[in-house]
């Protein structure tokens, strides 16, 4: 159960160890586990503006410092600028004695400006004169620290090739100590560097030495500029000082004034695919028009994994019993076998570590907050859990698929026993008991952990090689918020 | 309380709106319904080309050292009051080109000077002035100050003009043109 400003009142508990809700959790059907933002990759798939909707590569992205060219964000509010006509006498250089200079002097032009609809900022506020185009042609300023910025990028450019070059170098170096048989070169000492020289050749490493030579590194001075006379007993006048962040949003400039802000261009925006970390297949990815806002692939737990909403609940008292009324549903089209069960009953999470390839054991190595977080998991629900329980029945339920045409018939099933409320099409509301620790503080927050077992029909085409069973148990646990302990 | 409106022609003031004591509307202003004006404390003059839009109100508060006669609320020309703005201003005056944008609140001891913006859901309580082209925007009341005055909204005006008649009962201009104007248009007639 999510909500937009609410709290989240039912937590999952993630593979990493998260407690999220529901619908900021993915589903992997290949490794058939819950996935949360934290453990999964995100992958930039495309650079886009929000406000044109403008597509383009990445390059082109970089090399346009990630902004757009044809969209502006307002310097005093950040809300996008909108481009504004407005009809404008011609300022022609007429001659005083031709009669047609009086007609040609009534022409308007439709001219252009750019204004905030939010704090009603326009680009004529400073200075900016009016351009006779509606999209682009806006005068850009140049970074007054662009050479010095040059020289920066070639010098760790520079650095950067050497650095590889080196590292290129003392493998080779690596590799002819283990051969077996020397190499002409090392018996002569003929090095790469000499066979070049000999034959002629610029020295490879003569471009990169000349840059980093060259570099002059910045001098710490200790000179300030003196304040001005007037920096105290001058009235402030907040109206013409801009704000922290308003000078942020321009690092090139920083402008004091408000008479010196500028038009920023406006940064693009990105779509992002989510692949899963262990088995590298992808959990969402957007489409690829950024005017699209639907998914390729959108493997969201809300869509595999039965969802437990609260109907009701008692007051939690400690050491007594309460009531709990859940509603379950399955959200697949095929039928869902539940049983409910305690988070320590759970079989534990066995690792499933085939023999892997050297280069799967390295990538995993590098991220190595995946192993540890699994089995942190099941230590912190433990731990979460401990104020109440949820007294689970044996009983194992069945969920009927979700079928969409179901809503429109209302009969709902009348199959209910001592602990089902009722019954209908994909749902089911269960009537609980909740059984609070005596030791329970008063004022803590109430908290019931619950596992489902649930069964899960595996819908992906099984690989040729290995053949993939369709059925299988999963397991999940989740955390029951039930307001707090009363005293 | 005495019920003396004055409607100047040229204006479109719908029959849907409560309008309480002493009110003068000039000619080019347009009233949408659903609005309140109230001029309990004193008149409430509002000048030329203003828009007031729906539920909109406009109230010269009583109060207690309240000047015998009364100091009427004068609003000046092209004014904009967007939908649901409140303004409670015993001041006396308010500037030109202003825009109360929708719910806006500027309350009593409040003096607005002319081409100011108080943006929407802006509440304006505490006594001040404020100074021409005073921008005040967002939730947390930034202020800033514009160059310009307000860019004036005569071609909407000039719409509402044309449209409200369509849709709308109208009150009437109850007061009409005098005889000097006539005499103007008759002099500047002969004149090309």
């Amino acid at each position: 159960m999510a909500y937009l400003t609410q709290p989240d009142y039912v937590k999952y508990v993630c593979s990493c160890g998260q407690l999220k809700p529901i619908t900021s959790l993915y589903f992997c059907r290949h490794c058939l586990k819950i996935r949360c933002g934290f453990c999964i990759c995100h992958e930039v798939d495309s650079h886009h503006c929000a406000n044109c909707l403008e597509n383009m590569p990445s390059s082109e992205a970089r090399l346009k410092k990630n902004r757009c060219s044809s969209c502006f964000d307002c310097p005093s509010c950040f809300h996008t600028l909108s481009t504004r006509a407005t009809m404008a006498a011609q300022r022609q250089a007429q001659d005083p004695a031709g009669g047609d200079a009086k007609v040609e002097n009534k022409q308007t032009k439709k001219m252009y400006y750019l204004s905030c609809f939010n704090c009603r900022w326009t680009s004529r506020d400073v200075g900016i004169p009016d351009q006779s185009v509606a999209s682009g042609g806006w005068p850009e300023r140049t970074n007054p620290f662009l050479s010095r910025y040059n020289q920066l990028l070639d010098y760790y450019k520079a650095i950067a090739q050497q650095e590889k070059q080196e590292k290129l170098e003392r493998e080779r170096k690596k590799f002819a100590i283990r051969g077996k048989y020397i190499t002409l070169t090392d018996k002569t000492g003929l090095t790469g560097a000499m066979a070049r020289n000999i034959a002629g050749l610029p020295t490879s490493e003569s471009g990169s030495s000349a840059a980093i030579a060259s570099f002059t590194p910045s001098q710490a001075s200790a000179e300030v500029d003196e304040l001005p006379d007037d920096v105290y007993t001058k009235d402030v006048n907040l109206k013409q000082i801009t704000s922290m962040s308003q000078r942020l949003a321009s690092p090139e400039w920083q402008p004091s004034s408000v008479s010196r802000l500028h038009p920023l261009a406006k940064l693009l925006s990105i779509k992002r695919s989510q692949r899963c970390r262990v088995c590298d297949h992808n959990l969402t990815k957007p489409e690829y028009n950024p005017g699209s806002i639907k998914f390729k692939i959108e493997l969201l737990a809300y869509y595999h994994v039965p969802e437990v909403k609260i109907i009701s609940y008692e007051t939690v008292k400690p050491g007594e019993k309460s009531a709990l009324l859940l509603k379950l549903t399955n959200p697949t089209g095929h039928e869902m076998q539940i049983q409910l069960m305690q988070p320590e009953d759970l079989p534990p999470v066995e690792e499933r570590e085939e023999p892997k390839s050297i280069e799967k054991s390295l990538e995993k190595s590098l991220n190595l907050e995946k192993d540890t977080s699994s089995y942190r998991a099941i230590e912190r629900v433990a731990e979460l859990g401990s104020s109440s329980r949820v007294t689970a029945p044996e009983a194992t339920l069945t969920l009927a698929q979700r079928d969409d045409a179901a809503e429109y018939d209302d009969d709902a099933q009348q199959d209910t026993s001592d602990f089902i409320l009722w019954r209908k099409s994909n749902k089911l509301a269960l009537r609980l008991e909740v059984t609070t620790d005596a030791a329970a503080t008063p004022g803590a927050p109430a908290r019931a952990a619950l596992a489902l077992q649930y069964s899960y029909r595996n819908t992906v085409p099984p690989a040729p090689a290995a053949p993939q069973q369709a059925h299988h148990t999963l397991y999940t646990t989740l955390l029951l918020d039930l307001g707090v302990v009363s005293g | 309380m005495s019920h003396n409106i004055k409607i100047l022609p040229g204006a479109t003031v719908c029959e849907d709106c409560t309008l309480e004591g002493d009110i003068t509307i000039g000619g080019g202003t347009v009233i949408h319904p659903r609005v309140t004006i109230i001029a309990e404390g004193g008149p409430i003059i509002i000048a030329e080309y203003c828009i007031i839009e729906e539920y909109s109100t406009i109230i010269h508060k009583k109060s207690d050292n309240q000047e015998v006669p009364p100091k009427p609320l004068f609003i000046g020309a092209h004014n904009v009051f967007e939908v649901g703005c409140r303004l409670e201003s015993p001041c006396g005056h308010i500037g030109e080109s202003n825009v109360f944008e929708c719910r806006s609140f500027v309350g009593v001891d409040v003096k607005v000077g002319s081409g100011c913006v108080i943006g929407a859901s802006c509440n304006l309580t505490a006594p001040q002035t404020l100074a021409d082209n005073t921008v005040i925007w967002g939730s947390e009341h930034h202020i800033r100050e514009a160059l310009e005055k307000q860019p004036s909204q005569l071609l909407q005006l000039d719409f509402l003009s044309k449209v409200m008649p369509n849709y709308h009962r109208l009150r009437k201009p109850n007061v009409h043109k005098r005889p000097p104007s006539a005499r103007q248009s008759q002099e500047s007639s002969p004149r090309p």
